[in-house]
């Protein structure tokens, strides 16, 4: 039996890896550009924005949630990270300006979804439009653009030759590790994921918790549009379209369940290289991006497959 | 069971071969051929398509391999930004842009121009300004004279509704080049008519459904207006399904921008009055022969208009790209 939880528990991750370390072989024969070291921090430094957004991801899913604004929440605390910037206030008060909008936007989410007992896929859908149509007001529909280079520093920056953003990837997967193996919330998200009522009845204040969830997402939605901004020096209403399905997928091809109660954050990290390496491998070999949108979508549906055949064997 | 699902990974990862394994010989017996890489906004709008079909006739005439690339979102900078990293990864010759935002391409370009990759830019012009802070070069724009394109739509109005009545606009997305060129053009010619009265000024995001639904607000407060001009096509024909909705098909001058293929049909229907033309397939071909021939160390025009043309219901049938689509 615990032999067994453990295969399920680690079978899991061998999997994925051994998709990304096959990839990789793949990619590493057929093109010669692949596997240099600017290609690899170039593929590190592309993901580190998705891959950010999933650890946040990652925890409401665990939580049998879903987070359907984390894109237009990049958006909004761009903006407004970008006119705090142009404000000329402090660089240390402008980010954590954006990081709040970001943090306040995913507690609202939590407070609805808690409180308001709504759907997290309604809650966050309203928020999703909320989001985007706040953004659009603050600035009128026009980017805003052009910053210092302190703070362009850290799209732009390299220490030991490594990308900042990667470097600020790896811290946020480390703690995230952390919160959900060695901290009380991590083991509540695990137990609301898996049997809320029971968390109830055990005594965790599910509310809280739940609600804390939604806000580290907008969080780390906010230290996304922070390395978004300065990578392209100009923060855009309409940025981060999209990004919440490439945080599911991430989050789904790295092993979390939609249903919730399991999941691991550095299988996320994994699935978001899968999707990185895709793309730059495909971009690489010159293949049209109708095809990288295909095999993209098949490898999520392969690796829910997976989960499920896994899961089969399981009970 | 972990064998299970290395088995089933491994079913994935050969699919990619499959996939991607037909690629291979191309990419390797191609080592010593210049590569082209035109990098656009998109590839499902027909515009550049029509810009593709015209870059893969230069380099098919040239002997020059060509890469084609794109987001999967047309408004996706961050994404474009990533496939332009990704090619100079790649180590092409010489990348050509249709840059999906004017400022915020800069960043590539920089690194591009680092790498010692000329960049050539087609279809928008890249923020002169910030290129400049940034230290980044541009070998060459080439792009249709959207501004003068503005002013023919103003002129063509102007001179349909004899000098007087109540025109609206639908305009793209605040902020993009073209859009704010044409607008600008537009204006510039409307403005002086002091018989003209822009009753609205809106965006729909050049696009069709946006088009629609904006145009159906603007109709219901000023059910007045005489004449429309949209920034493109997309969303003229999504104004003139409303008006065909509300059952007024034809009772408006619908101006549009592109005449793309269906425009020429509205216009040849009578739906729409007239689309200014620009033309996508030269623009590609002349990218490509430039980025050839600043390969080959010669010097190639800093700026090159291609010129665009009012289209409407008198030479919309002689209009040479309408076989293209």
């Amino acid at each position: 039996m615990r032999l067994k939880a453990f295969t399920w528990e680690y079978g899991r991750q061998f999997g994925t890896l051994a998709g990304l370390v096959g990839l990789t072989l793949v990619l590493w024969a057929l093109t010669p550009h692949f596997m240099t070291v600017s290609n690899l921090m170039n593929v590190a430094q592309q993901t580190s924005i998705n891959a950010i957004i999933a650890v946040g991801m990652t925890l409401v899913i665990i939580t049998a949630g879903i987070d359907l604004s984390v894109g237009s929440i990049v958006a909004f605390s761009g903006v407004v990270l970008a006119s705090a910037l142009q404000a000329d206030i402090p660089l240390p008060l402008a980010l954590a300006i954006g990081l709040a909008v970001g943090a306040f936007s995913g507690w609202m989410n939590g407070l609805l979804i808690t409180y308001g007992r709504l759907p997290p896929f309604i809650s966050t859908l309203g928020m999703m439009s909320v989001a985007r149509g706040s953004a659009l007001l603050y600035t009128g529909g026009r980017p805003i653009s052009g910053f210092s280079a302190e703070f362009r520093y850290l799209a732009t920056g390299e220490i030991l030759n490594i990308p900042l953003p990667v470097i600020i990837m790896v811290i946020v997967y480390l703690l995230g590790h952390i919160v959900l193996t060695r901290t009380k919330l991590g083991r509540y998200v695990y137990a609301i994921g898996g049997n809320e009522q029971a968390a109830v009845l055990s005594g965790v204040n599910v509310k809280f918790h739940k609600a804390a969830v939604y806000a580290l997402s907008g969080l780390l939605s906010g230290l996304a549009a922070i390395i978004l901004t300065a990578r392209l020096n100009s923060a855009q209403p309409i940025a981060g379209i999209m990004y919440e399905l490439d945080a599911i997928a991430a989050t789904v091809i790295g092993g979390t369940s939609l249903m919730g109660g399991s999941g691991r954050i550095i299988g996320t990290l994994i699935g978001a290289l899968i999707m990185g390496v895709l793309r730059n491998g495909l971009n690489l070999l010159g293949i049209s991006s109708f095809i990288q949108q295909t095999v993209i979508g098949s490898v999520i549906i392969l690796a829910v497959l997976m989960d499920m055949a896994l899961k089969k064997q399981r009970t | 069971m972990k064998g299970t699902n290395q088995i089933i990974t491994f079913l994935a990862v050969a699919l990619l071969l499959l996939s991607t394994g037909c690629q291979r010989g191309k990419d390797a017996a191609a080592s010593d051929v210049l590569t082209i890489a035109l990098v656009m906004k998109t590839l499902n709008n027909p515009f550049f398509i029509d810009m593709e079909t015209g870059a893969r006739e230069a380099a098919g005439k040239l002997g020059v391999q060509l890469l084609i690339q794109a987001p999967d979102r047309e408004a996706d900078v961050e994404k474009q930004m990533q496939v332009i990293e990704n090619l100079i990864q790649r180590k092409v010759s010489a990348i050509c842009i249709a840059p999906s935002g004017s400022k915020e391409i800069v960043p590539a370009i920089v690194k591009a121009n680092r790498a010692g990759i000329p960049v050539l830019i087609i279809d928008t012009r890249v923020d002169s300004i910030a290129l400049a802070e940034a230290g980044g070069r541009v070998a060459s724009f080439i792009g249709s004279d959207n501004f003068q394109g503005g002013r023919i739509a103003g002129e063509f109005i102007v001179e349909q509704l004899a000098g007087r009545g109540k025109v609206a606009i639908l305009e793209g997305i605040p902020g993009h080049e073209t859009g704010d060129a044409r607008l600008s053009g537009f204006h510039q010619v409307v403005d002086q008519v002091p018989g003209i009265e822009i009753v609205a000024s809106q965006t729909a995001n050049w696009e069709r459904g946006q088009g629609y639904n904006v145009f159906q607000n603007i109709l219901q407060s000023h059910p007045e207006v005489q004449a429309l001009f949209a920034c493109n096509d997309l969303m003229a024909l999504g104004a003139i399904e409303a008006l065909s909705a509300a059952g007024r098909s034809g009772d408006l001058l619908v101006v549009g921008f592109d005449a793309i293929q269906d425009a020429r049909t509205a216009i040849a229907a009578g739906t729409m009055a007239g689309s200014v033309a620009q033309h996508p397939a030269e623009m590609g071909k002349f990218a490509v022969e430039f980025a050839h021939a600043l390969l080959r160390g010669e010097t190639i025009p800093e700026n090159f208009p291609v010129p665009v043309e009012l289209i409407t219901r008198q030479n919309v049938a002689a209009s040479p790209t309408a076989a293209n689509n």
